[in-house]
Order: structure tokens, then C-alpha cells, then sequence
């Protein structure tokens, strides 16, 4: 019923668009509403650009999911970059003082129903998102 | 050359067509910025209808093509952007800032030519 | 059976529902039923399968006594199907086979239910009335060994209540989802945009604004601008209950993305004691372009596009007299 998991791997920055045109294409596949679509890819844009940015190379997996009735899509960037040292000073809000560390994750995080950070200094970064379709 | 520039009396318009690499981006840029001075433009318009996402990295090259632009005497107009990217781009924090916006190609024209700043603006 | 669309429909409810292989599993679980039940259960099932016509009976005779059940009854082909669905559900309630395939014809003759509009309390009385015709069966036909007979009775019952729990949750699930579409409908009429004069767009906000209700306020609002070409919006918030911080950054929100498709927003309606407050909360509010009142703001608008009102009967065209 849910088409397979989509893999791209980002190791340069034209591989973010893709990355963006894929998580849309997979939003209207699983029926998401045109705002939603363009929520979804620009939260693609910013992970996958930190992933370029950061650690130079990665992937994003991309899948719709489905749980206890209702159905989303799952957004997975990860890299075996040199990790965040403080993920929960990259994870603060520094939009209102536009002293954000330039990350866009907590940008990410707005657009986004579930977010979820992980890293370990000098072992990768994974980042998961969730979208579900009200 | 990805994105077209277009010349209207002391006006340049880049029309972005397609999603850009930040590559492109940043030639865009540069080509503005050389072109401003060169042509002595007095505005610049930058015509994003066609673009789906604006994240952070457009933004912030966008803000770098205003500067720029300012720098060398010109004002730069922000046109076409769509519902749900202005949406996406406030719960991404993201704003033009200082840099003047219109609906399309045709009010950002209309904006330039009265010369002043945009209706009721603050900035 | 029920026809193609309808089996769609069915499919479709119980993915909503979440009625899985593992959910039916766990509905055995809680009603416990067990192997013994489903060797008692067998054991009488002669005994209920012949007398299903009558049982049948039981169930919509004394619905026949309840003024809540007339929309199921006086709807003739419904009632129709409704009874055929039940006989066959109290034959399959003694086949010993309560997977996915017997809930599915539970959730359907729910559904039936739940669109006649049948009441919850009057199901389960009738419900209630079948199962004690057919324990009075039962009861019989153990004279002999009563305690037995109970046994055998409560093992039944379990299948019953299993019963009661599919078509139940399918009657809520079916009434939140009414429900759900009215709070759509409600919040939709309650975000009106309204365009007062060519280029001009009023949006009066009213009530509680919550985090999905700002979503769509400026959804709706930047559709409009777009749909409008607006050049100005005046944004009354006197109607909104209460401005918190949260709220206020939500205004804000709005007001940006506004700005980003090139509209300017006049806030009318933010008194100077919540502007104050919200100032002391550390909100900037210097992006805002207020007005005191939406008469106000309207007339700024009107000046900002160019307009001038003038009024009939004013011979020279002067300029309204000032307001206080």
C-alpha cells in the first residue's frame, strides 16, 4: 500500500534539490495539501544543506508511514559527519534575536510535526522528521 | 547564464525560472552586481514566481543581491512569491528585512517607478 | 454482501479505525477469550443457530417499543438490511471464528447503524434484550446442570461483548468524525477575508487564536491577497480574547508573510494596555503599523491606495472634519 522507501544521497549541493523534488513528489503521492508540500521540502532543504555544509556528505531517506489510522511521511537526513558537540544549543531558537547558529534546524523543526535530533561529537548526525496528513 | 536578466530602462529583472543550485544562486549574484554598476541601474527586480522553496540559503543570498545592489546605488525588489512559500519561510524565521516586496513583475515595476517605498511601509 | 462501494467504504473505516490483525487480537485479549469459551460456545451452537429468526425478532421487536430506534425503523429498505445483517451475525457469533473478517461485519452493520442515526443507549438495550432471550434458551436447555449452563452462557457473552466493542467504537469513531467536520466548517465561516475596496482586504479576527487557527487565518489571508492583488490589509484583533505572548508572535507571523507578497498589514484594535504588556514580554512590536480603532485603520488604508471620501453635499470637496 505505501510505496518503498526513497534513498538520495546528498554529497553535493545540487543533490539538494533533488532531495526537495523527491520529498514533494512522495507529498503528493500521500496526498498532502500544496501548503504541506512546500513545508516539507523547504525542512528537506535545510537538512540536507546543513548535511553538505557540515559533513560533506550523507543521505536522506524519505518514506510515507502510516500509524493507528492516520498516514505521513517520514524524512530521515543522516551522516557520518563530525557531529553536533551541543545539539541542544543548535536545536535553540534563534529566530526572534536572528542569532541562530545557521543551522536551520529549529527552523526545520517549526515546519515540521515531529523532530527528532541525534548526534554524537566526531560520530554523525541523524535527524528525523514527521509530517501526517490532518 | 541559468537565469535570464532582462533590462527595462534603468530596471534590471532576473526572472528565476527553475529550481536554482546554490551555485546559480550565487552567480546570479555576482552577474547582478556587475551588471548594476556597469548599466547604472537604479532597481533591481528579482521574479521568484516559479520557485516552490525558498530556504534559508536563498534568503540569504537574496538579502546578499539587495546589499550588493544598495552598495551601488540601486533598490532591489522582491516579486512573486507564492502562498505557501511566504508561509514555510515565516515558520522558518526567514524575512526580507529592508528589502522591498511586491505581488508580481508588475507592481515591483510600479513600486520602482514611484520611487518611494512600498505602501505603508515601515522599513 | 455488501455491494463495491460500500466494500470500499468498509476497508476504508477499518484503516481509519485501526482495526488491524493485531487490534482484533487484542479485543479477543481483553474480553479473554479463551479456548474454552470457543469449546462451550460450539457446544450450543445448534441450539442458537435454530432459533436465529427468533432472536432476530427479539432484537428489533423491542427496538419496535422505542421512539429513538424510528429512524432506523420507519427507513424501509435500511431496516431491511440491518435485519439480514443481524441474522447472519448471530450465526458467525457461533462459528468460533473472531478475526478480522468477522469484525469487518460487525464495523458494517456499525456503519449501517451509525448513518440511521441509531441511538447508542438504545443499541445497547436491545442488544441486551437478544442476549437474555437467548440465555433464557440456554437456561433451558441445561435445566439439568444449571451452574454448567451459566458457564456455557458467559462464554457466549464474551462474543457478545467483543460485538458490542466493534459496533460501539464504530458509531463514536463515525460521530467524532461529524464532528471533526463541523470544527472545519466553523473555522473555515470564522476566518472570513473580506475585500472592502479594490486592492483593500479586512480581516477581522474573533475569538480564541490557537496555533492551527493562526495557520489558517494566514493561509487564508495569503490566498487572498493573491486571489485580490491586495496592496493593504487591515487586520482588526478587537475580537480576539486574549493576546498572550504566544499569540502575538502568531500576529506577527501573519503580518510578515503578509509583507512577504507585498501587502502591508494595519493592526487596528490592540489597545494600549495589551501593547504595553506585550511590550514588557519583550515583544517587538515596531514591525507593526497600528491603529487604535478599525475606523481608523480603514481610513489610513483608504489614504495609503490613493483614496479620498468625500461626502455628498460637502459643495467644495473639503476633507471630513477631524475625528476625536
Amino acid at each position: 500500500m505505501l510505496a518503498p522507501e526513497i534513498s538520495v544521497p546528498i554529497e553535493r549541493e545540487s543533490d539538494i534539490v533533488a532531495a526537495r523534488q523527491k520529498g514533494r513528489e512522495l507529498c503528493a503521492d500521500m496526498g498532502f495539501p500544496s501548503t504541506d508540500r512546500t513545508l516539507v521540502a523547504t525542512a528537506i532543504s535545510e537538512v540536507a544543506r546543513n548535511i553538505v555544509s557540515y559533513a560533506g556528505r550523507g543521505e536522506l531517506v524519505l518514506s510515507g508511514i502510516e500509524d493507528s489510522g492516520r498516514r505521513g511521511v517520514l524524512v530521515i537526513a543522516r551522516d557520518q559527519g563530525p557531529g553536533i558537540a551541543d545539539p541542544e544549543l543548535a536545536l535553540r531558537d534563534g529566530y526572534s534575536t536572528g542569532k541562530s547558529l545557521g543551522m536551520g534546524l529549529p527552523g526545520a523543526r517549526r515546519l515540521m510535526d515531529e523532530f527528532e535530533l541525534r548526534s554524537l561529537l566526531g560520530a554523525g548526525t541523524t535527524v528525523t522528521m514527521k509530517k501526517w496528513l490532518r | 547564464m541559468a537565469v535570464p536578466i532582462l533590462k527595462q530602462g534603468d530596471i534590471l529583472i532576473a526572472s528565476i525560472q527553475a529550481e536554482l543550485s546554490d551555485r546559480e544562486l550565487a552567480d546570479l549574484r555576482d552577474d547582478l552586481a556587475q551588471r548594476v554598476g556597469r548599466l547604472r541601474a537604479r532597481g533591481v527586480v528579482i521574479d521568484v514566481t516559479e520557485l516552490d522553496v525558498l530556504d534559508s540559503f536563498a534568503t540569504r543570498t537574496i538579502r546578499g543581491i539587495a546589499y550588493t545592489a544598495q552598495l551601488r546605488g540601486a533598490k532591489t525588489v522582491v516579486v512573486g512569491i507564492k502562498p505557501e512559500v511566504a508561509f514555510a519561510m515565516v515558520q522558518l524565521g526567514l524575512a526580507l528585512d529592508g528589502i522591498a516586496t511586491a505581488l508580481d513583475l508588475e507592481e515591483g515595476l510600479e513600486l520602482l517607478r514611484v520611487g518611494g517605498d512600498r505602501v505603508g511601509s515601515r522599513d | 454482501m455488501a455491494d463495491l462501494a460500500s466494500q470500499v467504504q468498509l476497508q476504508a473505516l477499518m484503516a481509519d479505525m485501526g482495526l488491524t490483525e493485531q487490534n482484533v487480537q487484542r479485543r479477543r485479549q481483553i474480553v479473554a477469550l479463551g479456548a474454552d469459551d470457543l469449546k462451550r460456545i460450539t457446544a450450543i451452537k445448534d441450539l442458537v443457530v435454530s432459533g436465529v429468526s427468533e432472536y432476530t425478532n427479539a432484537f428489533f421487536e423491542h427496538l419496535a417499543g422505542l421512539e429513538e430506534a424510528r429512524p432506523l425503523l420507519s427507513n424501509r429498505p435500511v431496516l431491511e438490511r440491518a435485519r439480514k445483517l443481524k441474522s447472519e451475525h448471530l450465526v458467525a457469533m457461533m462459528q468460533g471464528d473472531y478475526g478480522t473478517a468477522y469484525v469487518l461485519q460487525r464495523a458494517d452493520l456499525g456503519l449501517l447503524y451509525s448513518k440511521a442515526g441509531l441511538d447508542l443507549r438504545v443499541f445497547l438495550g436491545a442488544f441486551h434484550h437478544l442476549l437474555r432471550t437467548i440465555g433464557l434458551a440456554v437456561v433451558s436447555h441445561f435445566r439439568d446442570a444449571p451452574a454448567e449452563g451459566f458457564q456455557h452462557f458467559m462464554s457466549l457473552k464474551k462474543v457478545a461483548f467483543f460485538d458490542i466493542g466493534v459496533i460501539v467504537d464504530v458509531i463514536v469513531f463515525e460521530k467524532q468524525r461529524t464532528i471533526g467536520q463541523q470544527q472545519d466548517a466553523i473555522r473555515e465561516l470564522s476566518t472570513p477575508v473580506l475585500q472592502i475596496r479594490d486592492r483593500l482586504l479586512l480581516l477581522p479576527i474573533i475569538g480564541i487564536i490557537d496555533t492551527q487557527r493562526a495557520r489558517l487565518i494566514t493561509e487564508s489571508l495569503l490566498h487572498s491577497i493573491r486571489n485580490n492583488r491586495a496592496k493593504v490589509v487591515v487586520m482588526d484583533i478587537t475580537g480576539v480574547a486574549t493576546i498572550d505572548s504566544r499569540v502575538a508572535n502568531h500576529l506577527i507571523q501573519t503580518v510578515t508573510a503578509a509583507r512577504l507578497m507585498g501587502a502591508s498589514v494595519i493592526v487596528t484594535g490592540l489597545s494600549a494596555d495589551v501593547a504595553q504588556s506585550l511590550v514588557a514580554l519583550g515583544i517587538d512590536l515596531t514591525k507593526l503599523n497600528t491603529v487604535g480603532d478599525l475606523q481608523g485603520g480603514i481610513e489610513e488604508a483608504e489614504q495609503l491606495l490613493g483614496y479620498r471620501v468625500i461626502r455628498r453635499g460637502d459643495p467644495d470637496g473639503a476633507a471630513q472634519p477631524a475625528r476625536g
